[in-house]
């Protein structure tokens, strides 16, 4: 089968469990409990952590598992001038998350990410990602008490995370990933998340991907297709198997992210489930031109969970490749 | 029982639906806090109806403390606008979470199984906790037949047989609703609305028959709501027994052109704060809309609203909006 030998490459979505020490620590920093320092201590333990179980079993693209963000939208949020951050509003059932308001003309003071980029690339021989949320995305989760405008805001925050985007690629990280999640949400908007990943990308030469996820793919594919990066990681497991059949008839034309693992159940799939999944990707997609993760990023799970559910697509990958 | 249903003047002041269930400040966390306690096993499932009931007199009030003149119970008690009322009709299973129009926020997806049929009252005892508790007058408001189908999953039924199956049977929870002492009876339908982003099925022949339907035999006084977009292309809106309907001017500015053609004598609703956004209107410009909104309508009344409910906002810009139009409201001149 075509690149199955150097095909299927395993990698996570971005964010992975914190351990329950480091969310305790991070609850009492922000009650001025602890230290900025004894914090900043345990989440690198964390990160170390991750990196050596992800090394350990044998995965291809690592990430630094964002153990020192609390949300995509927010993080970032936090580390832009111009960028407020509001009370609490509930996104479902008892979930709250405190949503960002563009306050003032949106301006990136200082690298955001890339010291934590730095610092788990140290660890490891294997390449680890960069993980940054798309101004689309940036802008539809947040209110906006400042531009009045929605291409205003999207490319203003699309400036800031060009600069963040070309810093990664300049301290050397092989991969970085726009995550796009909000990108299916209005039909109407697609142009204008394009625009923004486009000014993004514009100077990027490594291996780009956006990640999205919440479904609805099938109303805007195959415009999806023009988002510039050379990636597009899906959701396949929850809801993007409606997709598959589009394939068809419009060929995926660019490398895909093909989610294998419902990250919203804590059931953990069995390896013969995955391998299902991935056979059905290898219906429709050359094996070099896919990539192998969970649908979303996995800090919902346990870290038993998201440990097992990982353990589970690298066996799965192996045995595919292995025939 | 107090009256509830008394008279009002012809400009309103109003929410749409649901109010913030959680706040940022001292003990406006109970209901997060007990859910989640419920959840770890701490405490019994009861103690969420208690904090529930604690956090709907906290909206109320807040509503009251506002200005306005009619108020909801904020929905505290549920958890979407869909499956509150599918979850518990005969016929649906609620199923995975699923993105309501073009926002963040969640509902379950509920699933046709069988023959959708009224069980009994679902908000009627939700209505009157909220008017033992309120000043002033509470109305009662339903997620309408059209929405709850066109945000389902048929389970490979027709849209029409569900969607009159549904107007069946909560035409039956509206008669209860008014029996109960509502002092509106109102009809969420925001499916029917134009939106740019999102589009769900929309069949205007069905709506039609579907709000006869609903409304036969509904004493009292009843109100269509269509929010999160425009309805200019909805044909035969005034046709249909409602006696005030509801739009959204924020999302659905297109909505302006009906002042040029409003039967006098029908009842407007004037979404005009944005509830999805923190920035914080003019006064003078939703003063001048109430104006053309109270010419546009003869001797109708005017209830000034949000654009739609308020959860989309942190607590305190919630409340802040609704002062906003508290304060609007009993400022205007009204006229002879």
């Amino acid at each position: 089968m075509n690149g199955l030998k150097g095909g299927l490459l395993t990698t996570s979505v971005g964010s992975l469990p914190k351990p329950p020490e480091l969310i305790r620590a991070r609850s009492q920093a922000a009650r001025g409990q602890i230290s900025v320092e004894e914090l900043d201590h345990l989440a690198r333990q964390a990160t170390r952590d991750w990196i050596t179980f992800q090394e350990q079993i044998g995965m291809d693209i690592l990430v630094d598992g964002e153990m020192y963000r609390g949300d995509m939208v927010a993080y970032f949020a936090e580390n832009l001038e111009g960028m407020g951050i509001s009370g609490l509003v509930r996104s479902y059932g008892n979930r709250y998350y405190k949503k960002p308001i563009a306050i003032g003309p949106i301006r990136r003071p200082a690298p955001i990410t890339v010291d934590w980029w730095r610092f788990a690339q140290s660890l490891t021989e294997r390449p680890v990602k960069g993980m940054l949320t798309g101004p689309y995305t940036l802008c539809d989760w947040a209110f906006d008490d400042y531009y009045g405008s929605r291409r205003e805001l999207v490319m203003a925050l699309a400036e800031a995370v060009r600069q963040e985007a070309e810093d990664l690629q300049r301290a050397g990280a092989k991969y970085i990933q726009i995550d796009e999640p909000a990108v299916s949400t209005r039909l109407d908007e697609l142009d204008l998340a394009i625009e923004g990943m486009a000014l993004v990308t514009k100077n990027l030469h490594v291996h780009t991907t956006t990640h999205m996820c919440y479904g609805r793919f099938e109303t805007v594919y195959p415009r999806l297709l023009d988002i510039p990066v050379d990636e597009i990681d899906l959701e396949m497991t929850n809801s993007g198997l409606d997709l598959l059949e589009r394939f068809r008839e419009h060929p995926f034309t660019k490398d895909i992210g093909f989610g294998v693992v419902d990250v919203h159940s804590h059931q953990v799939p069995s390896v013969e489930e995955v391998k299902d999944h991935l056979r059905r990707a290898l219906d429709y997609l050359p094996a070099d031109r896919v990539y192998v993760d969970p649908d979303c990023g996995l800090k919902t799970r346990s870290v038993d969970e998201a440990k097992a559910m990982l353990t589970v697509i690298q066996q799965a990958r192996d045995e595919v490749r292995a025939g | 029982m107090r009256d509830n249903t008394s008279a009002t003047s012809r400009v309103v002041a109003t929410a749409v639906s649901h109010y913030p269930k959680v706040g940022d400040g001292p003990g406006q966390q109970r209901l997060r806090q007990t859910i989640a306690k419920v959840d770890r096993g701490e405490v019994g499932p009861e103690a969420i109806a208690e904090a529930a009931a604690a956090m709907t007199e906290a909206a109320i009030e807040e509503q009251e403390q506002a200005g306005l003149d009619l108020i909801t119970d904020g929905q505290i008690r549920w958890q979407d606008p869909i499956t509150r009322i599918a979850g518990a009709l005969d016929g649906f299973e609620i199923t995975g979470l699923v993105r309501w129009f073009e926002s963040n926020t969640y509902f379950r997806l509920p699933r046709v199984t069988g023959e959708i049929a009224w069980r009994g009252p679902i908000l009627a005892e939700d209505l009157l906790f909220a008017i033992e508790h309120a000043r002033r007058p509470v109305k009662a408001v339903v997620t309408g037949p059209c929405t709850i189908a066109a945000l389902s999953d048929l389970g490979g039924r027709e849209m029409r047989e569900v969607t009159l199956e549904l107007a069946r049977a909560l035409n039956q929870e509206l008669r209860a609703l008014a029996a109960a002492g509502a002092a509106w009876v109102q009809v969420d339908e925001p499916a029917l609305v134009r939106n740019a982003s999102v589009e769900y099925p929309r069949d205007f022949d069905v709506f039609q028959e579907a709000m006869r339907v609903l409304l036969e035999d509904v004493p009292g006084r009843r109100s269509l709501y269509l929010y999160h977009g425009d309805a200019v292309d909805v044909p035969g809106l005034f046709d249909l027994p409602f006696d005030l309907i509801g739009l959204d001017f924020v999302q659905g500015d297109a909505n302006l052109e009906f002042l040029q053609r409003w039967p006098r004598g029908c009842g407007l609703g004037l979404g005009v704060v944005d509830a999805r956004n923190v920035r914080m209107e003019d006064e003078a410009t939703v003063e001048r809309l109430i104006g053309q909104a109270v010419e546009a309508v003869g001797d109708g009344e005017v209830h000034v609203s949000p654009s739609c409910g308020l959860e989309f906002l942190p607590r305190d810009v919630a409340r802040r909006k609704l002062e906003l139009i508290g304060r609007v409201v009993h400022g205007v001149e009204v006229g002879a």
